[in-house]
Parts: C-alpha cells; structure tokens; sequence
C-alpha cells in the first residue's frame, strides 16, 4: 500500500529526531558484578573450631530443614548472611476504599506540628520537596508511624492510581537485614547505598513489604504503599523509606535534603 | 586479522571465560539493550536495571550461546525479557512517551524556516500519536522504525515469534494510518 510505505518513510525521518534518555555506562558495574566471586566464608570458619562449629551447624541445619519455622531460626543465628529470593512474593491484599489515608492504610491525617508532637523522634522533611502536602499520623507501631505524602512536584511522576508522587513514612525502630531476603522477589534489585553517614538500601522493582525491627525490639514486617522503586534508610533509630517513580538519583537527592 | 575483533571473536572468547571480551560486548551492546529496555518499560530507571540485570544473566548464560549465532538477538532476548517482566510489576502506572529533541532539523536542507517549523510540527504531530497507539503496537513501531531492529531483533525484543512479527507490525501500521488520517481530516 503506497500509503503505508510514505507512512514508513515518515517513522524513518522520526528517527533521528528522538531525544532518548542517555545510555548509562553500565560495562563497569557489570564487569564487577561477573568478576564477583562467591560469597565469602566467614572468618572463624577456619580456625580449629570449625570442627565443633560444624557439628553445631549441622545439627542447626537439620532442625532448619524440617521445621516450619526455619525463617526465624536462620534469623536468631544470623544465618542469612547470603540474601535469598523468593519466587513468588505474596500478592499484598488489597488496600480498602475510601480517602487517601485509609486506602494506603497510613492513619489520621494531622499536621506536622501535631505529628511531631505524638512522634518519639525527630521527623524529618526532605528539604528538596519542602512542606508535604498531606501528613499522616498511624498509631499501630510502638512510637507511632508519620507519614509525609508530596502529590505533585517537578519532575516527579503521579502515581494514577493514589494521586502520589512521593510517599516518605518514618517509623522508630531500625533496619533488620537478615530479612531482606523475604522482601525481594525474582525481578527486585537491592543496592546498598550511603546517605549523609546512614546505611541505606535502593530497592528498585516493586517490592511490596519491607521488614525492620520496632522500637519495642519486635520485627514487624509492612506492605509497602506505593509499591514502586523504594530507597530505605536507617538514621540511628529511625527508620525511613521514600517510596514513588523515582530514579535512584532523585531518591538519594531527597534523602540526602532530609532536616 | 588485525584491528576491531568482531562481535562472534568476543563471544567465543567470552565464552571461555575472558571477562574483558565481555566488557567490550556490554559497551557495543548497552545503547541498543537500553533504548530495547526503555522502549518496553517507559522508565529509564528501570531500563537501566533491566539491560544491567540482562547483560549479568546473559554472562552467565553464555554457555547456552550457540557459536555463529547471531548475538544480537541473543543478548537483546535476555535483556528484553527482563524489561518486560518489570513493565508487568510496574503495572499501567507508565507508559512510553517519546520526544523529539528540541534542536532536531532534518538532514537535508529545508527551503525556509517556515517550511522547517512546518515540518517540525507534523513530526511531533505523528509521534505523539504513535505515542498514543496502544502498548503493543508502540512496542512494534519503535523497535522497527526507530530502534533499526532487524525481524529476528524484534521477534526477541517483543518476546514474540519471528513470524509474527510482520503481521503485527502491518496492523500497528494500519492503525497509525488510520490516526494520521483522523488527524488530518482525511
């Protein structure tokens, strides 16, 4: 059909004219990753308790394999040095209807003066955003949870569905990384990362729970609301997550504005 | 044969563990393997993950790499793979949305600049409604008209088989006509 073939002609001329994003250079980070070697052995593997320790292990080993609540022991002997995935990742049940606060299941709204005021901590705001649009104050954690919800801002997709751009929620208690394991499915990537002196963790393709242990020393584990690429920090006592559509520059830039 | 080795020489030597033969694979390959990544995914974040997961997957896998294949349709396999399965997380929350570069002027000369601006406005006219196709037609027209895939390249890209390709692409063409037609009150 000749107008097919113009109609091709003009997807040719479009070619050249299309702005794509910059290719990252990605050779570097992945040499490194293939030139990674196995997960090291821990040191006191070879000394001469390894005869005893291994007896131990396997006795532990046993245990593991055949109760159901090998998860938990793996975690009190801080097993999981090695982060294990899951196949499927629970399918998080949904969200009821209703205002924003009850469908993502993040309290009261309040202002951040009254959330502070109920807050065992310092809440921080990024400084990169400014004031949240909305705030949130959930009383089910020991100390309280806040979260600060930020709709629209430049260069910040919406989310259709919430009408969210950014969702940051702080909670006291910190970060547990034996469970990690539990929160990446087959397609999420975790990368440690570094804010302000924090540890910190971008967690990229939609996870849905993330795990920590609460202020009270109990480990809690919570649906993520956004589930979108999520940027986890762990501030001395407070743990903070950023979740929406975001790289992982604009996340770091914003944790790193947190005052 | 002396200078740039080809891409089947860095495979094979790749294949026997030569991890500097791989980087060089990683930077012929990481333009096409990302722009493949963003077209099906709409986010350049996750592109970036997609093609960097890829690229690991596919060193791994090199063993299942047959020698005189074609390695282009290989690595863009795995790679778009990858892409897709993020797009399906990722849900109907993105969608691709591609530009035109704001100083884009056509190679050959225009006559007049009002010629020029008139042709710079049916291009964005056309590509905001191949922006506006749906996902699977999108898919289709990029990675033939602007990613230069090859039917193999595409068929791997789209997960798709090589003989589907065709027709897809013929019926994706079809609607797009019939949009530009629309549009113009044709």
């Amino acid at each position: 059909m000749p107008e097919i073939t113009e109609l091709e002609q003009r997807l040719d001329l479009l070619r050249e004219g299309i702005e794509w994003p910059a290719t990252p250079a990605m050779a570097g980070r992945i040499a490194a990753r293939i030139a990674a070697p196995a997960p090291a052995r821990r040191p006191w593997f070879r000394t001469q308790w390894a005869l005893a320790a291994a007896v131990v292990l396997l006795a532990i080993a046993a245990l593991i394999t055949y109760t159901p609540t090998r998860d938990a022991i793996a975690s009190w002997i801080n097993l999981h040095t090695i982060i294990t995935r899951v196949n499927q990742l629970p399918t998080p049940s949904p969200r009821p209807s209703g205002p924003l606060g009850t469908r993502l299941g993040l309290g009261e709204p309040t202002t951040l003066a009254a959330a502070q005021a109920k807050a065992g901590w310092r809440v921080l705001v990024p400084a990169s955003l400014g004031q949240p649009d909305e705030v949130y104050f959930q009383v089910d954690a020991p100390a309280g949870e806040v979260s600060l919800v930020y709709k629209v801002r430049p260069g910040l997709k919406v989310s259709g569905e919430t009408g969210v751009a950014v969702l940051i929620t702080e909670v006291s208690g910190r970060v547990d990384t034996n469970f990690f394991g539990k929160m990446l499915g087959p397609d999420t990537t975790i990368e440690d990362v570094t804010v302000n002196g924090h540890r910190g963790w971008w967690i990229s393709g939609a996870p849905h729970e993330i795990f920590f242990v609460d202020a009270n020393g109990n480990f809690r584990n919570e649906t993520l609301r956004l589930a979108t690429n999520t940027l986890l920090i762990d501030d001395n006592g407070i743990v903070i997550r950023i979740e929406g559509d975001l790289t992982k520059t604009q996340a770091l830039e914003m944790a790193a504005s947190l005052s | 044969m002396e200078g740039r080795p080809t891409d089947g020489d860095l495979f094979t030597r790749a294949q026997r563990g030569d991890k500097v033969a791989y980087e060089e694979i990683v930077r012929r390959y990481q333009e096409v393997a990302f722009r493949t990544a963003y077209v099906i995914t709409g986010s350049s974040a996750d592109a970036e993950d997609a093609a960097q997961e890829g690229f690991v997957k596919a060193y791994r896998a090199l063993a299942t790499f047959r020698a005189g294949a074609e390695p282009r349709p290989w690595l863009l396999r795995i790679v778009a793979n990858e892409a897709r399965n993020r797009a399906r997380s990722a849900g109907r929350r993105r969608q691709l949305e591609l530009r035109l570069a704001e100083r884009f002027r056509p190679g050959d000369a225009a006559p007049s600049p009002e010629a020029a601006a008139v042709a710079a406005e049916d291009r964005s006219r056309l590509l905001a409604l191949v922006n506006g196709l749906s996902e699977e037609d999108r898919r289709v027209i990029a990675s033939r008209y602007f990613l230069e895939l090859s039917g193999e390249e595409t068929a791997a890209a789209l997960g798709i088989p090589q003989g589907t390709v065709k027709s897809r692409l013929s019926r994706a063409l079809s609607r797009l006509r019939a949009r530009v037609e629309e549009g113009s009150g044709a």
